[in-house]
């Protein structure tokens, strides 16, 4: 396999889950209560720049927050769902990511099962024709399950008809280093003033919303209340949704699955087995460092200290694998 | 304030009746300005794409009761009616109810205790003993039995009506096993995703953190209160008309969905049979009526409980949420009591009321009503859902003469209530809106602390003119919000 397959591959792995995972996320906060409803009858808690409100937060969340400032003057509803849908500017939007994907899947096609060209083209082609999403019109709830439809069918057809070779792993890699740093981000994204935590049913009320709109946006909620019941707090959540080893989105179960993948990768060649081994180490690093991590600090943490630590090594993670695999020395996005 | 000029409400009579949206004026009510604007300017075209969207959502996600007939071999699963119109409850008529529900259910409760240990009500003459000994849904069982944290319903449905001056009036206290939680949460997640913009701007009380609080008082029940209960959710199954909500409640609460069959009994404590084994059962959310929880103690042909259940809840080694013997409370000859209950135990006046009823088993009431059948309502004090009853302006003399044969018969099983000008809201038919009578069926929780859940199942009598609500007898349901300020 050539490099540039292999970052094709990779690439097309990481747009398929961030187009995925844009999805979820725009999906819940859309239908989530503004919390400026709630600062307009609760001022005291929502003071200061932090009422910049869940709009803010999804464009946190999906990474770019100077880039869009640099074309939007506010966060408002139909800006912040243009931009991380159908903006063509913006490198991150769904449609710049399954066009990408598609674009990859197609210097491959001779390579790949027919069914995932037709599923990443019929998935460009159907987001294309939206043009301009009217959610007056359309309910963005449809729209967006539509989505993770598709993101569904391309995950199907790789898993029931992809060889387990190199190819397959590679595209498991990017799938799965990108979801790691996409719940990390999730998390980056919690609200301060949930995070803060306090007493009393009427904060409680207040923040119960917003906390359970972050488990669903990872479709979360089933499984955490299998396992903390009626424990929904903030602490509960950051440590179902780092260290669970059963939830497939945590980041623990992502970067684990990812190391799987990392080592099914097989080579020949001398020089890149030395480099192999090398990036293991470092995916190595990073799981103990999640495996070292005390209850107590991710209580603690406040500042999402941990969080963003965790996100950072990620992101390196991700840079050492382009240098070993791919030679080019940089990330693409 | 904007009038009832557009052409969906031009036909709309709204003097009768006392209308939600409406005043007598046809000037639109204010908490209601912004679903009138957003409905009245809607056209025919887009409301119809509303609603064929509402059914395909209702399929997809199979929210369906089951209705059967004796006259048919397979029994109908229908979507139950959704209209799309919310209802809303401003504020401050919202604190007044939600203060009269605490307070109703704390003294039902504190009823409920007293009958099964010392009966002081009994003895002090304010509730008969007739009314007690003679109540099918009194259980001997559960005499002199402690009940965790002496809560016997978690979970209470209690319907309310207003009558044409928009009064709020009790019409029946549901104590055994409530349903209409899924419907209330169902059709508040359609509503977010018919309507988001509405649902955005109108400042509607959430009504999530409410699961949070069902699932907290369940556990709170935990025999010697173990931190962490194993809870389950006991179904009469697949087949049960309300199985739709049991699934709907275990999944949202995380508890396990079972059947008596999946549970066993063993040395005074219940096991759930699963592949890993054996796990004890610390708590039971029961949607099974008393009568078939336990063949042993009960009924002895059910197939659906579990033998050996009510030696275990004896024995302290499980509870059972809603506690058995609840029905005794929430009976329609004991209703009338209930005001008397409130006054009796907390020493308060009641804040809710009840409809004015005549108890038949006394003669000068059961003359007066026996006189006035025609203008009266008649309920059996033994069948709930809408089966046995007589709405007397809306029967037939051959109707009335046969009810009025059933009840000097059997004079203790009926009662009579004033027919009560039911209020009325505007439902979508067919693109026009329409008046239509609404009941509201509030549901209060009880754990370490008693909340009610905003706002409640607003139900809808679908037919012209009349005044059934319940899903077995063609009624539907609306989402109901209360408006924060």
């Amino acid at each position: 396999m050539l490099n540039r397959n292999a970052e094709a591959l990779f690439w097309i792995g990481r747009y398929m889950e961030r187009a995925e995972n844009h999805a979820r996320l725009i999906n819940v906060h859309y239908h989530l209560q503004s919390e400026d409803v709630n600062a307009a009858t609760q001022p005291e808690l929502y003071s200061g720049s932090d009422a910049l409100c869940k709009w803010g937060r999804i464009v946190d969340a999906l990474g770019s927050r100077t880039a869009y400032e640099s074309q939007y003057a506010s966060y408002n509803e139909s800006d912040v769902v243009h931009y991380v849908t159908l903006d063509r500017d913006n490198p991150n939007s769904l449609v710049v990511c399954v066009n990408h994907a598609r674009g990859n899947v197609r210097t491959l096609r001779e390579k790949l099962p027919s069914e995932l060209w037709d599923v990443t083209n019929g998935f460009y082609l159907w987001l294309r024709e939206k043009g301009h999403i009217d959610f007056s019109r359309e309910s963005a709830h449809q729209f967006f399950g539509r989505i993770k439809e598709w993101t569904a069918l391309f995950q199907g057809v790789c898993q029931s008809v992809m060889p387990r070779e190199n190819e397959w792993h590679f595209i498991e890699c990017g799938r799965y280093l990108e979801r790691t740093e996409n719940t990390l981000r999730i998390m980056q994204s919690i609200s301060p003033r949930s995070a803060a935590g306090g007493s009393g049913v009427e904060e409680a009320e207040l923040v119960y919303p917003y906390l359970q709109a972050v488990l669903k946006s990872v479709s979360g909620y089933q499984a955490f209340r299998r396992y903390y019941a009626d424990g929904v707090s903030h602490d509960a959540i950051v440590e179902f949704l780092i260290l669970s080893t059963v939830f497939p989105r945590s980041v623990h179960y992502a970067l684990h699955t990812m190391d799987e993948h990392l080592r099914g990768i097989e080579l020949l060649d001398k020089g890149l087995r030395t480099a192999h081994d090398r990036i293991i180490r470092h995916a190595g690093k990073l799981k103990a460092e999640l495996a070292c991590l005390e209850l107590d600090e991710l209580s603690h943490d406040r500042e999402r200290g941990v969080s963003k630590n965790l996100l950072q090594s990620t992101q390196q993670l991700g840079i050492a694998f382009a240098q070993t695999f791919f030679r080019m020395g940089e990330v693409s996005a | 304030m904007s009038m009832a000029a557009h052409s969906q409400f031009s036909s709309y009579d709204s003097t009768s009746f006392y209308d939600e949206m409406f005043d007598r004026e046809r000037s639109v009510r204010p908490h209601y300005e912004g679903v009138h604007r957003l409905f009245s300017r809607m056209k025919p075209y887009e409301l119809a794409a509303k609603h064929a969207t509402l059914q395909q959502r209702m399929l997809e996600e199979g929210i369906t009761f089951t209705l059967y007939a004796q006259n048919q071999s397979e029994p109908l699963e229908r979507t139950i009616p959704f209209d799309y119109i919310p209802r809303i409850i401003p504020r401050h008529e919202w604190e007044s109810i939600e203060r009269g529900m605490k307070q109703r259910v704390k003294a039902l409760n504190a009823f409920i205790r007293d009958i099964y240990h010392e009966g002081r009500i009994i003895k002090d003459g304010v509730v008969p003993r007739q009314m007690i000994i003679g109540n099918k849904y009194f259980r001997p069982e559960m005499a002199g039995l402690h009940v965790p944290q002496d809560v016997y319903m978690t979970a209470s449905g209690i319907d309310l009506i207003r009558d044409e001056k928009g009064r709020y009036y009790v019409l029946e206290d549901n104590l055994r096993t409530p349903s209409g939680f899924s419907y209330l949460y169902k059709g508040r997640s359609l509503m977010s995703e018919l309507f988001p913009d509405l649902y955005l701007t109108s400042r509607v009380a959430d009504i999530e953190r409410s699961l949070n609080v069902f699932l907290s008082s369940l556990r709170s029940l935990a025999p010697s209160g173990k931190r962490d209960p194993f809870i389950v959710l006991l179904t009469p199954g697949a087949y049960n008309s309300a199985y739709y909500e049991h699934t709907f409640l275990a999944q949202q609460m995380g508890i396990h969905l079972v059947e008596g069959r999946d549970l066993v009994y063993k040395d005074h404590k219940i096991y759930l049979r699963d592949l890993r084994g054996l796990r004890q059962v610390d708590v039971i959310y029961r949607r099974l009526d008393d009568e078939f929880l336990d063949p042993l103690a009960f009924q002895p042909d059910s197939l659906l409980g579990v033998p050996g259940l009510m030696n275990a809840y004896r024995a302290g080694n499980v509870a059972i949420a809603n506690a058995p013997g609840t029905g005794v409370a929430d009976d329609k000859a004991v209703y009338a009591y209930v005001p008397d209950m409130i006054r009796y135990y907390l020493a308060e006046e009641p804040i809710l009321h009840n409809v004015p009823t005549y108890i038949l088993a006394r003669k000068e009431e059961r003359e007066y009503a026996l006189e006035h059948l025609e203008q009266l309502v008649v309920k059996e004090t033994s069948l709930s859902g809408g089966y046995g009853m007589l709405i007397g302006p809306a029967a037939t003399g051959k109707e009335i003469a046969a009810f009025a044969d059933a009840i000097r018969r059997d004079p203790g099983r009926y009662i009579a209530q004033t027919t009560m000008k039911l209020s009325r809201s505007p439902v979508m038919l067919d693109g026009v809106m329409t008046p239509r009578h609404v009941d509201l069926r509030a549901f209060v929780l009880t754990g370490s602390e008693t909340h009610v859940i905003p706002g409640g199942l607003t139900r809808v009598a679908l037919t012209e003119g009349s005044l059934v609500v319940n899903s077995s007898q063609g009624g539907g349901v609306k989402d109901t919000w209360v408006l924060n300020r």
